[in-house]
């Protein structure tokens, strides 16, 4: 008598990663200069008990996919998935949990723009199930936001604030640095403002000019010098560090066990259903990882909806390409990772990046210990540098 | 053979050489209308694009005289730069004549009076034309009158032409009959053929161009070369019309082509005779001389695995360009690579141009020098091409370095200005003429000034108008150091130059503030210093980059976001690493930036 074992495929993953899911609500007000997220503005509105509805469909062509996988966390995001009535919100999550197994406990995250609060309909989220909100504040001066392309103002910014703290406990601000005319003093008073609030969550973002957007083709005037943002941001780390948040990601910054868990699960290699028009996903199997696009433009995603198949493509990621994915997320960690988690997330041997990590190390760039791999100071300052070792030749 | 002309062109960049070659051409019929493209003599890319003549070209033209008699005209086209001025010679003496094409709106230039010059002394008929009289500008009378002021020959019944609209083509082809006598030479003695030019073509193997002196030859000839003694048989005989045309025979007097199935380049000499095996001249023609490499430069490839690549693409442009020299050299900076010797800067660069464009090359080129005699202590002469491999001072005796005698033509009121720049580059006056509204200025130079800058500067002090010609006359000891550069305490040997005291420390200044510029700031602070010997004379620091992340990556991001670090990567692969410092490819050459007191 023989027995046939039952092993993983060689070189597989022996158990799949922590799955989450990404909602994208295409729609915002105004499309910002600096945005480079799919966002298209609503001009004569759009009809969002139809778009809840597609995005229901969506998931149930993705089921059979994650079947049986608890879902973490849940992120709506945008554009500005604000602009949903409570109604439509209360749908959504009801239709979510009904054909997902979405934790009892788990975080599900709304992001929002002031100058969409209301506070009726910020209670309404509440109650649909949303239990934290990250709100693009990007700054609390009237000049920088009009030089951001923002609708709301200084005002409305800090109402939006206050109505979000009034039903949600668990609130994350966006903050942008390094804005045209800013000073070192204007960047510090912003985020004092944000401190006041006893939010539990930051994100400070060096002000970006992504390619194709309008900002990349006609920079702003006037934005500060390599040298002044530089400082921006070590002051602004300091004084977060001061009000007792912990910086646990290049750019993000919580209260103590407040991180954003969605995230987070980005930046650790997770899996992420991702729906919604242009959404991204993530889905490992025991034998490979795909990465899914949904079609990007809101009508060409609805049709591919109406049709059954609202994946734009879906494709396997390159054996060769993971190390470097993997380390894209992972060290933008502050405390780096566990080092058998890079074996885990791609099924492949640590041994592989030996030489490339010999060489950060070499430079300065990561420090590691039995378990642990971390980018140092050096590193996180240079992480685009650390980040090249991996790249494939 | 009375019927038979052989003639070139000499003319200055610009005064419409290659237009004129066109214009014959289509006047002849040597090819259809919807065969020519402009400056069809000119057939690489690079001489179509510079408007310059590198390789020699010929043209077999038939045409009917207005005596109605038909000739067989021969126009051998002519580099007009100075770093080819050797070629020039080589199809001078292959005519009977020469035109002199000036530019009526701008006059005589130097480069132009040196070769009209050669032409005189071998004896070749120059004949003067003015082109470009349809200028507004153009002043026919008084540029005449200074042909004669400065080069001496009759002018003031020169053809007046205009080779872009076509104007008095006829005319000078008549004058070239008129004027210029017919070859001489025995057609019945023994085969005496000069090889004034070769090249290797990727079909036939070289082709050889020759002036047939004596004799004739003909397809299935055993032929040898006086030089090597080697016998060949000849294959193919025929002229370029431009396009080849076989013939059954090249006789005395005529030019054309040669083709014996030669594999290699260095058996067919540019300057030998071609005489029959089995009846051999008694002596060769007198030939040319060996061309001597005047700048030396170092090629590296940028990715160092490109070595051998590297070596094949010279060997084969090596193939069709005899004057380019390079044999392999080993850098600490730059790992493995090659010195090389070229005939003057326009020469490297076009080599270089070549190398990236032809065979894709990515390459770094350190300063070009030019060689220095070092006399030992202990007596011994050596020959310096790299600064780098210059030996220690305290066992030298002297340096001394190549000195050229340069003939500088400046409209008048430029003349303080260059005078200026020859003194600032340790020039010393030996002549000045007036002649006309030009001025002839003779200065002794250094040469490695001149590699430098030089040309460049003289343009722009005389808004273009200064034209250089020179000549090497001889090594002369001088106060040489060496100057290196030190990039975060390593010394970059690549980056070393040889100047002379006087400017070393204001160079040294210079170079390591250019070289601050160069180089981008990287994750660490680099210490740039200049030293003589031991001694530090300069140091810039750049600053270090305060950081070089992306602010944001979510989910969604990451195909975008790799795209942009491996932009990154690209752009650093294209630097060179040294120590753990990225120098980009510009910065070898920052001593070219770099200007004079």
């Amino acid at each position: 008598m023989s027995t046939i074992a039952l092993t993983p495929m060689l070189g597989g993953l022996r158990e799949l990663p922590p799955l989450s899911l990404y909602v994208h609500v295409p729609w915002c007000v105004r499309k910002c200069p600096y945005c480079d997220f799919n966002s298209h503005e609503v001009k004569g509105g759009f009809d969002e008990d139809g778009y809840v509805q597609a995005l229901l469909s969506d998931l149930e062509t993705e089921l059979p996919n994650v079947w049986g996988r608890p879902v973490r966390t849940v992120f709506i995001g945008g554009g500005t998935p604000s602009l949903l009535s409570a109604g439509a919100m209360t749908t959504l999550i009801q239709g979510l949990r009904a054909r997902l197994r979405i934790d009892p406990d788990a975080e599900i995250t709304l992001e929002a723009n002031p100058g969409t609060f209301e506070s009726d309909k910020f209670k309404g989220f509440r109650d649909a199930g949303i239990n934290r909100l990250s709100i693009g504040i990007q700054s609390f001066e009237p000049a920088k936001l009009a030089s951001l392309g923002r609708i709301h103002n200084g005002i409305e910014a800090r109402r939006a604030v206050e109505i979000a703290l009034s039903h949600f406990d668990n609130v994350n601000l966006d903050l942008m640095y390094a804005l045209p005319h800013q000073s070192l003093e204007q960047a510090l008073a912003d985020l004092d403002t944000a401190l006041s609030y006893g939010i539990t969550h930051l994100s400070a973002y060096h002000l970006t000019l992504e390619p194709n957007t309008l900002f990349a083709a006609q920079p702003p005037a006037n934005l500060p010098d390599d040298e002044l943002s530089a400082d921006m941001q070590e002051a602004i780390e300091q004084r977060l560090a001061e009000a007792g948040f912990e910086h646990y990601e290049t750019s993000a910054f919580c209260k103590p066990g407040k991180q954003s868990r969605h995230n987070l699960n980005y930046w650790q290699f997770g899996d992420y259903i991702g729906i919604g028009a242009g959404a991204h996903g993530k889905i490992s199997y025991p034998d490979r990882i795909e990465r899914t696009m949904r079609f990007k433009q809101p009508a060409a995603y609805l049709k591919a909806v109406a049709e059954g198949n609202p994946a734009q493509s879906r494709s396997k990621i390159a054996r060769n390409d993971l190390p470097f994915e993997f380390m894209m997320n992972l060290l933008r960690l502050t405390g780096g990772f566990e080092s058998r988690l890079f074996a885990e997330r791609t099924g492949l041997p640590l041994v592989l990046l030996e030489p490339a990590l010999r060489d950060a190390e070499a430079q300065g760039l990561i420090e590691r210990d039995l378990t642990c791999i971390r980018p140092t100071e050096h590193g996180q300052r240079f992480l685009n540098d650390l980040l090249t070792l991996f790249l494939k030749e | 053979m009375n019927h038979i002309r052989n003639f070139s062109i000499i003319a200055h960049i610009d005064h419409g050489k290659s237009t004129l070659a066109d214009r014959f051409i289509q006047f002849c019929g040597g090819l259809e209308l919807r065969e020519m493209s402009a400056q069809v003599l000119d057939s690489m890319d690079i001489e179509k694009e510079r408007g310059i003549t590198i390789k020699a070209q010929t043209a077999a033209l038939t045409y009917k005289a207005r005596d109605g008699q038909v000739y067989n005209l021969n126009l051998i086209d002519t580099p007009g730069h100075v770093d080819f001025s050797y070629e020039v010679s080589r199809s001078l003496s292959a005519c009977e004549g020469a035109l002199l094409v000036v530019d009526a709106s701008q006059g005589v230039e130097a480069q132009t009076v040196a070769n009209c010059y050669t032409a005189i002394d071998l004896g070749v008929e120059v004949v003067p034309v003015l082109n470009k009289i349809d200028l507004p500008a153009a002043e026919p009378e008084r540029v005449a009158q200074e042909i004669e002021d400065i080069i001496g020959i009759e002018a003031t019944d020169a053809v007046r032409a205009s080779a872009k609209s076509g104007i008095g083509i006829e005319d000078i082809l008549e004058t070239v009959i008129t004027k210029i006598p017919p070859p001489k030479g025995n057609p019945d003695g023994p085969l005496k053929a000069l090889i004034v030019d070769s090249w290797f073509d990727n079909y036939v193997g070289v082709v050889m161009l020759v002036r047939v002196i004596d004799g004739s030859l003909k397809p299935k000839d055993k032929i040898k070369f006086m030089a090597t003694s080697a016998e060949h048989l000849c294959e193919q005989v025929g002229v370029f019309t431009p396009k080849s045309v076989q013939r059954q025979s090249l006789n005395a007097g005529e030019v054309g082509f040669v083709i014996a199935g030669i594999k290699e380049l260095k058996s067919a000499k540019v300057g030998d005779t071609i005489t029959l095996a089995t009846k051999p001249a008694d002596e060769p023609l007198p030939g040319f001389k060996e061309v001597q490499s005047q700048v030396f430069a170092g090629l590296y490839p940028v990715e160092s695995h490109d070595y051998e690549n590297l070596r094949d693409a010279l060997e084969k442009l090596q193939l069709n360009d005899a004057a380019l020299k390079y044999e392999p050299e080993v850098s600490q900076a730059l790992g493995f690579g090659f010195r090389c010797g070229f005939l003057g800067l326009l020469h490297l660069e076009i080599v270089q141009e070549r190398l990236e464009r032809e065979f894709d090359m990515d390459l770094i080129t350190t300063a070009p020098t030019v060689v220095y005699e070092v006399l030992m202590k202990d007596g011994v002469l050596l020959e310096v091409e790299n600064p780098s491999k210059l030996p220690d001072l305290s066992k030298i005796d002297e340096i001394r370095e190549p000195i050229i005698t340069s003939t500088i033509l400046v409209p008048q009121e430029f003349v303080g200005a260059v005078m200026t720049l020859c003194n600032q580059k340790r020039g010393v006056q030996r002549n000045m003429q007036y002649m006309g509204r030009q001025v002839m200025l003779t200065y002794e130079l250094p040469m490695n000034e001149v590699v430098m800058d030089f040309f460049d500067k003289l343009k722009s002090t005389s808004r273009g108008y200064a034209s250089l010609d020179y000549e090497f006359k001889e090594f002369q000891a001088a106060d040489l150091v060496k100057l290196d550069i030190l990039v975060n305490s390593e010394k970059v040997d690549a980056l070393s130059l040889i100047v002379h005291r006087q400017t070393s420390v204001y160079r040294g200044r210079a170079l390591a503030s250019k070289m601050r510029e160069l180089i981008p700031r990287q994750m660490f602070d680099i210490a740039v210093q200049a030293a003589i010997g031991s001694q530090i004379i300069a140091r810039e620091t750049i600053k270090a980059l305060r950081k070089n992340v992306l602010a944001k990556c979510y989910g969604g991001d990451i195909t975008r976001k790799k795209k942009l670090l491996e932009k990154q990567k690209a752009g650093k692969k294209r630097m060179k690493q040294v120590g753990n410092v990225e120098i980009p490819q510009t910065a070898f050459l920052a001593i070219l930036q770099v200007g004079d007191k």
